[in-house]
């Protein structure tokens, strides 16, 4: 096929503030999430986990559990068949990665479990009440082990061993060095170095993990209905687990209850579930409970980090090193690795700073904890952390102000496209202009002037500053740089039926992302027509193209790319149809009002339908040389990546009795190049901002040192609520991406990449009249921990 | 092992939307499994079964309650108000038409818990202010929104008097 122009939209619906069309069924309770699905005779499945962090299974007795009312299948690891015993994660020696360990979860516990939570049986009963009763009646003698729940014990001599056959703990270690760092280093007038950690976070979409198998066994098909973010991925994966043919399974993706990241994985439950389904010939439904979510899915971003800065006297930074250790638990995500937490920590490190010389280490470590996986933003709220922390401290060394320091150090607009230090090409951006906005809607002198105010009356206010670049939407080659088997591409089919109304079919998932109303704007302007004649599909592998799904913020930029540019096919396909029934030249119509018109104004010469009309019954066999019917599919790549840039800003009061952090304003510049819906992108700012403020400020995975889970509920893990975030104010600078369709750049990440840092910042600002030293590099930062570092301000005096 | 008791099975009486049901239910079963599997009505969502989300609030007796908190016998002679409830002949109700017009909700698993909650805060106090909005949903998690616009969406069906 030729090169498709691309003529900017009519511009009618791209970039205004549509209302939502998924809004009424969901608010009249009539959306489908997997749990909504009934297939008649369905049966329940549930597990019984692990009490212990490490030991040795020496016997499991089913028997009770057997006998129990209802119970349709027992199953431990030896009851299922070889090849679908495990999750098997093997190097790719042709990826740019380092090496990696070969890692085997079995998706029943075996000979050993590995951390709380891990799965060693399953129960198929009648119903969930019967499967839980049974659950109950397993009997599991363990032998327990010495376990190891600190990274940085993990990687010391003489630690127990997660996985005995790798003869360490890690799983993946990585580096590598840009620049002249040593005599960057040397040169420099001040190196900040600083250690850092965060807590471990979970990703808690509202709507828990689940699954409903369904295998016909006359037609060998299988279908599973999984409240995942990538049904593609999924389905691929279940056939060459479970040995079947990919043609013969089909994953349907219904409404999904949130995923951010957690759901964009493969999970050991999810086999079982389709092999109960076989294995009883009865659909089974898997739906865990918030417990199961919180100490058997998985886990994000734990990670410690000692980085140091070289400066010199003038605030410009000359180096940078930074070593990430990342506690990945007990085995890794699939089919992606938990090695890249800390990879993209480190390639996000420098931010939108022109930083010459850069060394990194990477090393992702196993513990007996639940796994790691993707959590918006994966690495990136680590990085901004640290350099924003450093950033903070450094202009403090040197008494300059630290937007100063970051203006002087920032890429600037004239520097695009620029290539960074680790080799990322950002295209386009606005990071000065954004944190000159942002300190403006601040009133930032004014700020000083009533913080000095009322530091003199013993009231501890401050501001805290964190910008970054948002490594959007990468390309299959992309992926690659960070780590990942994964496409970059998508396709989408654009349907004009007989009546001429526009079905779009796409391989991403909206779950929360708005993709019914913002791809129909897409469609809607190419094809001419009204938001209500477009219908957008997606999350059924029978029915729509193979893609990737939807995370590392890539939808917009790669879905929507795809129905622009399939759309744009299509109206030409129209207008050539249109130009040979009515003679007038195709450079003299355009598609406007759901019919070919002429251009400029010009009067309706063919309705959608009457084209339609030609092409699925042309008369002759085809009509203008076209072939019949209107579909058309068409995928589309962006290249390497794409860059949005963002800064926030947050001021907060420190009580210094309790340590109670209160935020006052929360600003949030953004870019992301040409917005869809500035309505969903001030969505998922908002809701990002939120997520940030937990992990910042609330959010917090504990476990004991023998690996005992202490956060198992909502009520020891803290979520925020409507009382914890405040509204953010929010402006928004437009830097199309010259390199995407439409210049759109990704953006739902975003909201939750900064709140750690910037918050960090807003509370050592508050707290710098009490000492010399404020340390505030470790987050959450509770109540406790605030106090802790007032105290710890004080007596470095 | 097992409690004869769990096996028992009771009939009970509810008023659902305001429509008379009897059901014969396990007197085990908790509500929210009763509403979304014997009554059919999947609008009701469990997100935490511990009291902690409020994705399965709904109305009882003119009270909003967690019905992953209750057993279905519990609510013999209630009535019984679901997010199903709310709208009249398909048309959203005023709240619900604040919610689409204010973008309070991304995915909607939380949104029906939100509704009827804010649905019992507008009949006690159709006025409100934005703290009272803020704290009365304090006990509603929303993962996806950051809850500016479920505050907003409220305010305005205040202001519009759309008590449901």
């Amino acid at each position: 096929m030729a090169a498709v122009q691309i003529p900017a939209g009519t511009g009618k619906l791209v970039g205004a503030r549509v209302r939502r069309v998924e809004d009424a069924r969901v608010l009249l309770g009539k959306s489908q999430f997997v749990d909504d699905v009934r297939l008649p005779g369905t049966v329940s499945i549930a597990f019984v986990r692990s009490p212990y962090a490490h030991a040795r299974i020496l016997k499991i007795d089913t028997t009770a559990a057997r006998a129990n009312p209802g119970v349709l299948a027992v199953l431990t690891y030896e009851d299922l068949p070889e090849l679908s015993r495990a999750l098997r994660l093997e190097w790719d020696p042709a990826m740019p990665s380092a090496p990696h360990k070969l890692v085997e979860w079995p998706v029943l516990a075996h000979e050993k479990v590995r951390f709380v939570g891990e799965a060693v049986a399953a129960i198929v009963a009648e119903d969930r009440y019967l499967a839980e009763d049974a659950a109950e009646l397993v009997e599991v003698d363990y032998d327990p082990l010495e376990a190891v729940a600190d990274m940085e014990r993990a990687i010391e001599p003489g630690a127990p061993l997660v996985h005995q056959e790798w003869g360490d703990n890690i799983l993946q270690a990585a580096g590598a060095e840009f620049g002249p760092v040593a005599s960057a280093f040397e040169a420099a007038d001040v190196v900040i170095s600083e250690r850092f950690s965060t807590g471990r976070h979970a990703a808690l979409p509202l709507e828990p993990r689940g699954c409903l198998a369904s295998y016909e066994a006359a037609a060998d098909l299988l279908t599973m209905w999984s409240s995942t973010q990538i049904p593609h991925i999924l389905r691929t994966n279940l056939a060459a687990i479970l040995g079947a043919a990919e043609n013969r399974v089909r994953v349907i993706a219904p409404d999904v209850g949130g995923g951010f990241g957690l759901k964009a994985h493969v999970f050991p439950e999810d086999i079982v579930t389709a092999l109960a389904a076989r294995i009883t010939g009865r659909p089974v439904k898997w739906i865990e409970d918030r417990r199961e979510n919180l100490i058997a899915s998985m886990h994000a971003k734990h990670q410690i980090v000692t980085a140091s800065l070289a400066l010199d006297r003038d605030g410009m930074i000359l180096g940078l090193r930074a070593r990430c250790l990342s506690d990945i638990g007990a085995y890794t995500e699939f089919p992606f690795s938990s090695g890249l937490e800390a990879g993209v920590a480190a390639a996000a490190m420098p931010g939108p700073y022109k930083i010459p010389a850069y060394q990194f280490e990477a090393i992702s470590i196993a513990t007996n904890k639940a796994t790691v996986g993707a959590y918006r933003g994966v690495g990136m709220p680590i990085a901004v952390f640290v350099m924003e922390r450093l950033i903070d401290i450094a202009a403090r060394r040197l008494a300059i102000d630290p937007a100063e320091l970051r203006m002087r150090n920032m890429i600037r607009r004239e520097d695009h496209p620029y290539t960074n230090v680790v080799g990322f090409q950002i295209e386009s951006g606005s990071h000065r202009e954004a944190l000159a906005k942002a300190l403006e809607m601040l009133g930032y002198e004014e700020f000083r002037a009533r913080q000095t105010a009322l530091r003199s009356r013993g009231r501890y206010i401050g501001v805290g500053i964190a910008s970054y670049i948002e490594t959007t939407a990468p390309s299959t080659a992309g992926w690659m740089m960070l780590g990942m088997r994964m496409g970059g591409y998508e396709t989408a089919t654009v349907r004009v039926d007989r009546a001429g109304k526009v079905t779009v079919l796409v391989g991403t998932h909206s779950h929360g992302q708005s993709h019914r109303t913002t791809f129909a704007q897409i469609a809607a302007d190419e094809l001419g027509v009204s938001l209500d004649d477009v219908r957008i599909e997606f999350g059924d592998t029978a029915k729509v193209p193979y893609g990737w799904g939807t995370g590392g913020s890539r939808s917009a930029v790669v879905g929507g790319g795809a129905t622009m540019k399939a759309s744009a096919v299509m109206r030409e396909k129209i207008l050539r149809i249109a130009s040979r029934a009515t003679e007038i030249p195709t450079d003299h119509l355009e598609l406007r009002d759901g019919a070919v018109a002429r251009k400029s104004g010009g009067e309706a010469v063919m309705s959608l339908a009457e084209v339609a009309r030609l092409a699925y019954l042309p008369p002759g066999g085809n009509f203008a040389g076209e072939q019949p019917g209107l579909e058309v599919a068409e995928t589309y790549e962006p290249p390497l990546m794409t860059h949005a840039n963002s800064t926030h800003i947050v001021t907060v009061e420190v009580d210094t009795g309790t340590g109670q952090v209160r935020l006052d304003r929360y600003i949030v510049v953004e870019d992301c190049g040409t917005m869809i819906n500035p309505m969903v992108v001030d969505g998922q700012i908002q809701g990002g901002v939120a997520q940030g403020i937990g992990s910042a400020m609330l959010e917090q995975i504990v476990y004991d040192g023998d690996g005992q889970i202490l956060t198992g509920t909502l009520m020891d893990y803290l979520a925020p609520t409507a009382t914890d975030v405040p509204r953010v104010e929010i402006a928004h600078l437009e830097s199309p991406s010259p390199y995407t369709l439409g210049g759109i750049k990704g953006m739902g990440e975003g909201g939750a990449i900064a709140p750690p840092g910037a918050i960090a910042n807003a509370v050592a600002d508050a707290l710098a009249p009490l000492g010399a030293r404020v340390d505030v590099n470790e987050i959450p930062l509770t109540p406790e921990r605030v106090a802790a570092t007032i105290a710890k301000t004080r007596n470095s005096k | 092992m097992r409690d004869e008791s769990f096996t028992e099975r009771r009939t009970i009486r509810i008023v659902v939307n305001g429509v008379e049901a009897e059901r014969e239910v396990g007197v085990r079963k908790l509500l929210a499994d009763f509403i979304r599997e014997d009554l059919s009505l999947t609008g009701t969502h469990l997100g935490c079964e511990h009291g902690v989300c409020g994705a399965c609030t709904v109305i009882l007796d003119g009270q909003s309650v967690r019905s992953c908190l209750m057993l279905a016998v519990q609510a013999e002679g209630c009535a019984l108000e679901t997010v199903e409830g709310l709208a009249s002949d398909g048309k959203l109700s005023p709240l619900q038409e604040a919610f689409r017009e204010e973008h309070a909700l991304q995915c909607g698993f939380c949104t029906s818990g939100f509704l009827m909650t804010a649905r019992e805060l507008l009949k006690d106090e159709p006025n409100p202010d934005e703290q009272q909005v803020r704290e009365v949903i304090s006990g509603n998690l929303c993962r996806c929104t950051g809850y500016a616009n479920i505050v907003s969406a409220i305010m305005r069906a205040a202001a519009t008097r759309g008590v449901k």
